[in-house]
C-alpha cells in the first residue's frame, strides 16, 4: 500500500463518520423542529382561547351589567355631556 | 490372490446408470434457476409491491390541521372563532368487554350520557363509533387519564359565537363538520373554510416521526372575515327590538342599521334569536333572519317616496294645500284616513299619514313614473349583499295596475318589501336623493350611491319627515334626545288568508341626525297585541333608543338643542388637561 491510497483511505473514514454524525445532527434537529411546531400550534391555539375569553369578558352585554349593576353607573346622555371640539 | 480392500472391491462397484446424475444436476439446476428468477423478480419487476410494503412500515401521511378563519366585527372584535376541540372515538373490537364499571362510570359520566346508553353504544356491531363529539380539551384531557383501551381522541375544531343571541342571524352557525350552515358561515364558506395540508413522513418504531419526506399539501387557514356590523350597536339594537316585542305581546321584531355616508350594514338584529353556540336551539322558526326573508305590505312607510315623485315632477311644493276629505272613492273600497282631514298641505300629508291625500298626489302621476322610481329605490330588487335568502319582495308590473291599485301602492298596499329593503331605500332621503350600494363587509370609505331623485327633494323630504317626530305628527315617541331625527310611522294590516284581519304590523323608517344624516334606522314589531299597534306607539320608541344609543356611540355631535350643553374648540392639550367634571366626548373633524 502507498502513501497516497493510505491518506485516501483515512479521508474516506473522516467522511465516512462525519456523514453519521451529520445525519444524526439533522434527525436531533429535525426532532427540535417537530417539537417546536407542535409547540407553536399549542400556543396559537392558546393564544385563540385567551382571545375569546377576552371577548367573553368584554361583551356589551356583561359590560352593561357590571356597570349597572356592579359600578352603578348610568348611560350618558347629551345633557352631560360636555363636547370638545379638537383643534389641531 | 491379492487381497482386495473392501473399498476397492470390484463386487462391490455399483455401477450407477448415468442418467440418474444428469438428472439430479438438472433439477439442481432447475431449481437454482428458478431462485434466480424469483430473485429477478422481486429486484426488478415486482418491485414496487415490495418497496410498498417497506413504506407502508416506515412511512405515514399525516394531515396538517388548518383553521377555520374567524369573523370580526369592525372593531376587530371576535364575533365567531374556531377553538380546538376533540371528538372521543370508540374502536369497539379494541375495547374489553371485561370493562370495570367504575370506567364506564366515570367515562359515561365526563361525556354527559348515562351508563346504560354508553355501554349500548359501545356494544354496537360497527367497527368505530363516535361517542361524542366537540368535547373541551379539559374533559377530552380525562378521558385520556382514564386508559381505556379503545377509546380514542381525535383533533377538530368548534365554533364559539361570544356575542350569542344578539348577533347570531348575522353570523349565522357551523356544523359539526365546521362547514357553515347559515348567515355569513354559509354565504361567505369559500373563504372562511381552511383546506388542510398533508405531509409524508419517516416513524420509527414507536410511531414517532423521525424525518419529513414530503410535504405534498400545504395547509390553508381560512381567511378572516371583517363584517361591517359593530357588536355594540348590534347589541342595543337587539335589545332594544327585544324589550319592544316583550312589552308589546308581539310575535317578532327587527331592526336595521346603516351607515349612510359609507353604506356599511351597522346592525341587524331580528328577534325571537337564539344562541348558536348550543345545538339544541338551531333548528325552527328562530332561525329566520326577519329583516332580510320576511316581505310584508309597508303600509305608509311608502309614504315618503310617492310624495318625493310629485315633489320631483314639480305638481306639488311642501307648502301646497289640498283638499283631503273623509272618504276617496276609487276601485271596489273608498280609502279613508284614521282621522278625517278638511285640508291639508303636502308637508301635513306626510305628518299625518294621510292615506287619502298619497292617493290623491299618486293619481296625478303616471303608474310607469310611480315604477320607476319604486324600482330605483331598490323595491322588488333583492339587495346584493351575499345573504342567503334575501328577499326581493313584490312590485307587480305597472301595466297590470287598475287604479285602485295604484292609489294604494302609494300608501304601501299591493306592494312588498322585506325590512333591509325599506331601510335601503330610506337612505335615498339620508343621501340627497341617492340610494347608496349597501355592504356588510367593512369598508369605511364613502361611497358614491346612484341618484334617484333630486337633492332638493331630498332635503324637503327630510323637512317633512322630521315633522312627523315633532309635536302633531305621528311619531313624537321617535325623539332621541340631543338628536333631531325625522321618519315615518307604518302599521300595516297583516294579510290572512284572503283578506285582512286584525293582525298588524307596526314601523318606522327613518334617518338621523337631520342637519346631516349619518345614519338610517328601520324597526318592525310583528303582530303588537295589548295596547296600541301603531307604528308611532310600538316602533317609534325603539327607533328613538337605537339612534340615540347609536350616535352616542359613533360620537356624532348632538345637533338639538340640550340643557347645559357646551362646545367649545379645544386643542387636543387642552382636552387631556382639562378639569371638568362631565363626560368628555372628543370629536374628530
Amino acid at each position: 500500500m502507498n502513501r497516497a491510497t493510505l491518506t485516501l483511505l483515512t479521508l474516506l473514514l473522516i467522511c465516512a463518520l462525519s456523514l453519521v454524525a451529520a445525519q444524526q445532527r439533522a434527525r436531533k434537529l429535525f426532532l427540535a423542529q417537530e417539537r417546536a411546531q407542535i409547540e407553536e400550534r399549542k400556543l396559537n391555539q392558546e393564544w385563540l382561547r385567551l382571545e375569546y375569553e377576552q371577548r367573553n369578558l368584554s361583551k356589551s352585554a356583561r359590560i352593561r351589567d357590571v356597570a349597572r349593576n356592579q359600578l352603578h353607573m348610568s348611560p350618558i346622555s347629551p345633557e352631560r355631556t360636555l363636547y370638545l371640539r379638537e383643534v389641531k | 490372490m491379492r487381497p482386495v480392500g473392501f473399498s476397492t472391491s470390484p463386487n462391490l462397484v455399483l455401477r450407477l446408470p448415468m442418467w440418474r446424475s444428469r438428472m439430479m444436476l438438472f433439477l439442481l439446476f432447475f431449481v437454482f434457476m428458478l431462485l434466480l428468477i424469483r430473485a429477478f423478480w422481486i429486484q426488478g419487476p415486482g418491485n414496487a409491491f415490495y418497496e410498498a410494503k417497506g413504506v407502508r412500515g416506515t412511512q405515514r401521511e399525516l394531515e396538517l390541521p388548518a383553521s377555520r378563519g374567524k369573523i370580526l366585527d369592525r372593531n376587530g372584535q371576535v364575533i365567531a372563532t374556531s377553538l380546538e376541540a376533540k371528538s372521543v372515538i370508540a374502536y369497539n373490537d379494541t375495547v374489553p368487554d371485561d370493562l370495570s364499571a367504575e370506567k364506564v362510570k366515570s367515562l359515561a359520566n365526563l361525556l354527559q350520557m348515562s351508563e346504560s346508553e354508553l355501554r349500548k353504544k359501545l356494544k354496537e356491531e360497527r367497527k368505530q363509533i363516535f361517542l361524542k363529539r366537540q368535547v373541551d380539551p379539559e374533559v377530552a384531557q380525562k378521558i385520556k387519564q382514564l386508559e381505556i383501551p379503545g377509546i380514542g381522541l381525535n383533533n377538530e375544531y368548534r365554533r364559539f359565537y361570544p356575542e350569542g343571541e344578539a348577533m347570531a342571524h348575522v353570523v349565522g352557525f357551523t356544523n359539526v363538520e365546521d362547514r357553515g350552515q347559515e348567515g355569513m358561515e354559509l354565504s361567505r364558506e369559500k373563504e372562511l373554510a381552511g383546506h388542510p395540508g398533508q405531509r409524508r413522513v419517516v416513524v420509527d418504531r414507536l410511531g414517532r416521526v423521525v424525518e419529513e419526506m414530503a410535504i405534498l399539501q400545504l395547509p390553508q387557514n381560512g381567511k378572516d372575515l371583517n363584517l361591517s356590523i359593530d357588536s355594540k350597536i348590534q347589541f342595543l339594537a337587539y335589545n332594544a327590538v327585544k324589550n319592544a316585542v316583550e312589552q308589546h305581546h308581539a310575535k317578532a321584531g327587527g331592526a336595521v342599521v346603516l351607515d349612510t355616508q359609507t353604506g356599511e350594514i351597522l346592525a341587524l338584529a331580528n328577534y325571537p334569536s337564539y344562541n348558536p353556540n348550543d345545538r339544541k336551539y338551531l333548528t325552527g322558526e328562530q332561525l329566520r333572519n326577519r329583516v332580510l326573508t320576511d316581505s310584508f305590505e309597508p303600509g305608509s312607510t311608502m309614504k315618503p317616496f310617492t310624495v318625493s315623485l310629485a315633489l320631483e315632477k314639480g305638481q306639488v311644493q311642501p307648502n301646497t294645500q289640498m283638499v283631503i276629505g273623509a272618504k276617496y272613492l276609487i276601485g271596489p273600497k273608498p280609502i279613508t284616513d284614521t282621522h278625517p282631514y278638511g285640508v291639508l298641505t303636502v308637508a301635513q300629508i306626510i305628518q299625518k299619514s294621510s292615506n287619502i291625500g298619497t292617493a290623491k298626489l299618486a293619481m296625478n302621476t303616471s303608474p310607469q313614473e310611480m315604477w320607476d322610481l319604486y324600482t330605483a329605490a331598490g323595491f322588488g330588487q333583492a339587495p346584493k349583499i351575499g345573504f342567503p335568502g334575501a328577499v326581493s319582495g313584490t312590485l307587480h308590473p305597472y301595466k297590470k295596475w287598475v287604479p285602485s291599485d295604484q292609489a294604494r301602492i302609494a300608501f304601501g298596499y299591493g306592494v312588498s318589501t322585506s325590512l333591509f329593503q325599506l331601510a335601503r331605500a330610506y337612505t335615498i332621503f339620508a343621501r340627497d336623493g341617492e340610494l347608496v350600494p349597501l355592504t356588510i363587509e367593512r369598508s369605511p370609505e364613502f361611497k358614491p350611491g346612484t341618484s334617484v331623485i333630486s337633492a332638493k327633494t331630498a332635503i324637503e323630504m327630510r323637512g317633512m319627515l322630521e315633522t312627523v317626530t315633532e309635536p302633531g305628527g305621528t311619531a313624537i315617541k321617535a325623539q332621541a334626545e340631543g338628536f333631531r331625527v325625522g321618519g315615518k310611522t307604518g302599521t300595516a294590516h297583516k294579510l290572512v288568508g284572503k283578506g285582512y284581519g286584525n293582525k298588524y304590523r307596526a314601523y318606522f323608517a327613518g334617518l338621523a341626525p337631520i342637519s346631516a344624516p349619518r345614519i338610517v334606522v328601520a324597526v318592525m314589531i310583528d303582530e303588537p297585541t295589548g295596547g296600541s299597534h301603531y307604528g308611532g306607539d310600538v316602533a317609534a320608541p325603539v327607533f328613538s333608543t337605537i339612534v340615540s344609543e347609536t350616535l352616542h356611540t359613533l360620537n356624532v355631535l348632538p345637533d338639538a338643542k340640550v340643557k347645559q350643553m357646551v362646545l367649545q374648540d379645544k386643542t387636543p392639550e387642552e382636552i387631556r388637561t382639562a378639569n371638568v367634571q362631565t363626560q368628555h366626548v372628543v370629536l374628530k373633524r
